[in-house]
């Protein structure tokens, strides 16, 4: 239970500061062959992807039941990439100090941001205009979602984009300062004239703190135009005021899950295992395991909503989304991301590892995607979107080959995003991490070492 | 920046106990007069019961009104203590230290309050008796316990168990203190409460890991509280408004806007009447002021999806209800008081970093809260009531009587008088947390100046 443990300080924590920088720095700049040859593969199945694209377009948008794999996979990179982005946030916002290894890693997610703003793309086409159908639009133009939408998604990708950068800055002056030709010039126009001044640091914590805030409003704001848009205004007789919100704890809950994920994968496969310690994983598993609750309290109050006014047009949505048509993937969601999780992370001693919250995590980004598809696919599997209730429920649309293609090059697509942009941006902030060494320490206090951490302002 | 002072344990001891062993003359004056108020509240109730509900505003369609308003109005005040101690303790928010007790304390003598509304709106108190037994004896006719008006008493008995069981495991230590420096009846009271509690090692354990879980026990139940008094607005269908399916989180969270705003009013008046100017410092009320904004605006964004899916729709009855709410007096006016006492004036001025730490205006903000949430309470609950009928001519209205009106005022009385009362027997600030603070604090040189820090165990 609650014992004093006498934690040994994470060993970067002897480091000095230039150490440190060197460290990372040596790290980033040698990707190795094995990066590559993932590298290679992933843009395979983003080729494979670009088939199956086509396999659709040559279909058309006129049937929008084609297209309820692909918007599936555009709306899981929302829920999980786009959201990861705030993890990051969220933390500064918090002032916890753990969250320093990650906030490069979380940043980092705005570049798939950008990718799949491409994605969305198509499905502009294929979303019917809001003339004679309930939407959040009301009375505006039948194209506003088309509209609102695109410059919702935009300025969120813009706006993480834009976090990346300038949360970067004191990290592109170091690899300026440690590069030569061609790669200092690319770092030194990045690092935008950074000496390090006093007034420097003060634009950057503001101009950090700001754009996240900013981030942290609009995302909250384009999950609620993605989620009802592209999904439930598509469903005669879907009206479900908490589905928005639901959407966005799906995003929060994957977005931890999917930092987790990449910490092992980090751990594992590169050097970057002495910043990214048990602490890390044990901090984001109990956000993990408070999120599976929310998750499934979100969920619960729109069901039980729903079940309890027994009106047959919400019987039939609890029918065809949860229920009948489709059930498997409803259960499957359920079980990944709720039951399994929630098992897995309610032991503390479970959660203080690496594989246990690794698995949680990974479990869940599958039961992200379930639960995803239980919303998109059933949407764009409706024809006529101006009924006032769901009367003909269609059936089951299960994936063709085109759809599995386009949701493997997808995410794989999204993957080689993150991976090339981890080239360019060091992986672990190492500005935060000095920080992170000058504000924290270990000290003795009568018989044990204890972590002393500065709490400024 | 933080304003933290050195404190012996013995300066800790007198200045916390300041308000158990030294009463100032204003106390007895401001219980009598607060004791004046409930009283005429219990005349009003014994009126209304003698003479019946005709007594009140309420008619039909409006059966709804003044009290229900105002029993969720206690109930969100109720969850302050929950959000507070609870969860800032499970995150280790240092800055949480001297709000717990007022938080927790507030949490229990609000559900208190909020359960004599339902009795005092059942016109017949003594009905309630149905809520166990069957109405009907010889056939066995049961309350509905598929209602959540029937799931609404236990999930709120058992948060005041909890609450109470969680307050009271956290003052054991500070009862311990109070017995030693006590003689007399007093001394027995406390040695009796105190458990035989002598601060050892094992005893402080023990007492960490209860508070630990009941911190984690008591969270579910702080939700679904809320959550199911929103359902007895969200399960019924013939009200327009009211079906909807952000009502739980929508309320759990207005709770917490609403609750954290009363106990930051609490600590700024326990500041002033007692000087604790050492222990809730504006560092304290700045953390709390920066905590609401976050959960106000997430409140906002809740209420929004709760408006925007009403017109969603666009059905006929319930555009007419928003409309109404939004656009004919008296509604129109209170509509526009809600949306700038509840959130415009106080968030913008919360953003501003000297009006964080600036007591008269944060006692301001925090009460213009308040008064917001109480009318946003008022607009759920009577406005769709009134249009519930199909037919224009069975529409009603609802104007409070004198009798709700004084019932209603004498609740705040009842709950300041009881925190009063408790200031007068236990501490307000835990000592134990207080000296805890005082240990784990230290300071960290860098470069030229010291900046705060704090120990942490794990």
């Amino acid at each position: 239970m609650h014992e004093l443990h006498h934690p040994a300080p994470p060993s970067y924590w002897g480091m000095t500061a230039q150490e440190l920088t060197q460290d990372v720095l040596q790290r980033h700049e040698s990707a190795g062959r094995q990066f590559w040859t993932v590298a290679a593969v992933l843009g395979g199945l983003f080729g494979l992807g670009v088939i199956g694209f086509i396999l659709l377009l040559s279909e058309g948008f006129d049937d929008r039941n084609v297209w309820g794999y692909y918007a599936t996979t555009f709306a899981y990179i929302f829920i999980v990439a786009q959201s990861a982005v705030l993890i990051s946030v969220a933390l500064r916002m918090a002032k916890a100090h753990w969250r320093r290894p990650l906030a490069r890693i979380s940043e980092l997610f705005a570049v798939v941001g950008l990718f799949n703003f491409f994605l969305l793309v198509p499905l502009l086409w294929v979303l019917p205009v809001t003339d004679g159908r309930r939407s959040i639009w009301f009375n505006w133009p039948g194209h506003s979602p088309h509209i609102w939408d695109t410059i919702g998604l935009g300025l969120l990708v813009v706006c993480g984009l834009a976090l990346l950068f300038f949360a970067s800055v004191p990290d592109m002056a170091a690899v300026r300062d440690h590069a030569s030709g061609r790669r200092q010039n690319i770092y030194r126009f990045m690092a935008m004239q950074w000496t390090g001044m006093p007034h420097q640091w003060r634009k950057l914590n503001a101009g950090v703190s700001l754009l996240g805030a900013f981030y942290f409003m609009l995302l909250v704001v384009v999950h609620m135009l993605i989620s009802v848009d592209f999904a439930m205004s598509l469903v005669p007789g879907w009206k479900d005021a908490i589905f928005p919100a639901f959407h966005a704890i799906s995003g929060f809950h994957s977005a931890v899950a999917i930092i987790i994920v990449t910490m092992a994968i980090l751990r594992w496969k590169t050097g970057f295992k002495k910043y990214l310690e048990v602490d890390q994983f044990w901090s984001l598993s109990k956000l993990l395991l408070a999120l599976s609750l929310l998750w499934f309290y979100f969920w619960w109050s729109g069901f039980f909503t729903y079940w309890y006014g027994r009106q047959p047009a919400e019987i039939s949505i609890l029918k065809f989304l949860m229920f009948e048509t489709y059930n498997i993937p409803f259960y499957l969601a359920f079980v990944l991301s709720f039951i399994t999780p929630f098992v897995i992370l309610m032991w503390n001693i479970v959660r203080k590892t690496i594989w246990g919250p690794t698995l949680a995590a990974g479990i869940v980004l599958v039961g992200t995607f379930f639960n995803a598809m239980r919303f998109y696919v059933p949407a764009y599997s409706i024809e006529d979107s101006s009924l006032h209730a769901l009367d003909v429920v269609p059936p089951f649309n299960a994936p063709g080959v085109a759809d599995i293609l386009v949701i493997i090059g997808g995410l794989a697509g999204a993957v080689l995003t993150y991976m090339l942009a981890s080239r360019i941006f060091p992986i672990i902030s190492m500005w935060e991490m000095k920080e992170g060494l000058i504000l924290q320490r270990m000290r003795r206090f009568m018989k044990i070492q204890i972590k002393v951490l500065a709490k400024p302002e | 920046m933080q304003e933290r002072v050195r404190l012996t344990d013995a300066q800790i001891n007198r200045d916390l106990l300041r308000s158990i062993f030294e009463t100032p003359k204003w106390y007895f004056l401001l219980v009598g007069f607060l004791g004046i108020i409930v009283l005429l509240g219990f005349a009003a109730a014994g009126y209304m019961i003698n003479r019946g509900l005709g007594v009140t505003g309420l008619n039909r369609p409006v059966f709804w009104g003044f009290f229900i308003t105002n029993f969720v109005f206690w109930i969100g005040i109720s969850h302050a203590g929950v959000m507070l101690s609870a969860i800032l303790r499970l995150v280790q928010a240092e800055w949480r230290r001297p709000a717990t007790r007022a938080a927790e304390v507030l949490t229990v003598f609000s559900l208190m309050t909020a359960m004599t509304m339902p009795l005092i709106h059942a016109g017949r108190p003594w009905r309630v008796m149905y809520w166990v037994f069957p109405y009907d004896f010889a056939r066995g006719v049961y309350p509905n316990v598929r209602s959540a008006l029937v799931w609404d008493p236990a999930a709120v008995f058992t948060y005041l168990t909890s609450s109470i069981l969680f307050v009271y495991i956290a003052l054991v230590p500070d009862i311990a203190v109070l017995r030693d420096r006590t003689t007399g009846w007093r001394h027995v009271l406390y040695s009796v409460l105190s458990l035989g509690w002598r601060g050892s090692v094992r005893q402080w354990k023990l007492q960490l890991i209860a508070g630990i879980l009941l911190s984690a026990i008591i969270l579910p139940i702080f939700v679904s509280v809320h959550s199911i008094v929103s359902w007895d607005f969200g399960s019924a269908m013939s009200v327009e408004g009211w079906h909807s399916t952000v009502f739980a989180p929508y309320f759990v969270i207005g709770a917490v806007h609403s609750g954290v705003s009363a106990v930051v009013t609490v600590m700024i008046i326990l500041r002033w009447m007692f000087k604790w100017e050492n222990y809730i410092r504006m560092e304290h009320i700045d953390a709390l002021a920066k905590l609401l904004i976050v959960v106000a605006t997430g409140w906002f964004f809740f209420f929004a999806l709760e408006f925007i899916f009403g017109l969603y729709s666009l059905e006929g009855p319930e555009i007419a209800l928003r409309e109404m709410q939004v656009f004919q007096m008296p509604w129109k006016a209170l509509f526009i008081t809600f949306l700038l006492t509840s959130y415009v004036i106080p968030v913008s001025m919360w953003l501003v970093p000297k009006v964080r730490r600036n007591i008269p205006l944060m006692i301001f903000t925090t009460i213009l809260v308040n008064i917001g949430m109480w009318i946003e309470r008022f607009i759920i609950i009577v406005p769709g009531l009134a249009r519930k009928q199909n037919f224009t001519f069975t529409w009603g209205g609802y104007t409070p009587s004198l009798v709700e009106i004084t019932i209603v005022t004498a609740t705040f009385a009842l709950v300041t008088m009881l925190v009063l009362l408790f200031a007068k027997v236990f501490p307000l600030i835990p000592l134990g947390d207080a000296k805890e603070g005082m240990i784990l604090h230290d300071e960290i040189k860098i470069g030229k100046v010291m900046v705060p820090a704090v120990m942490r165990e794990e």
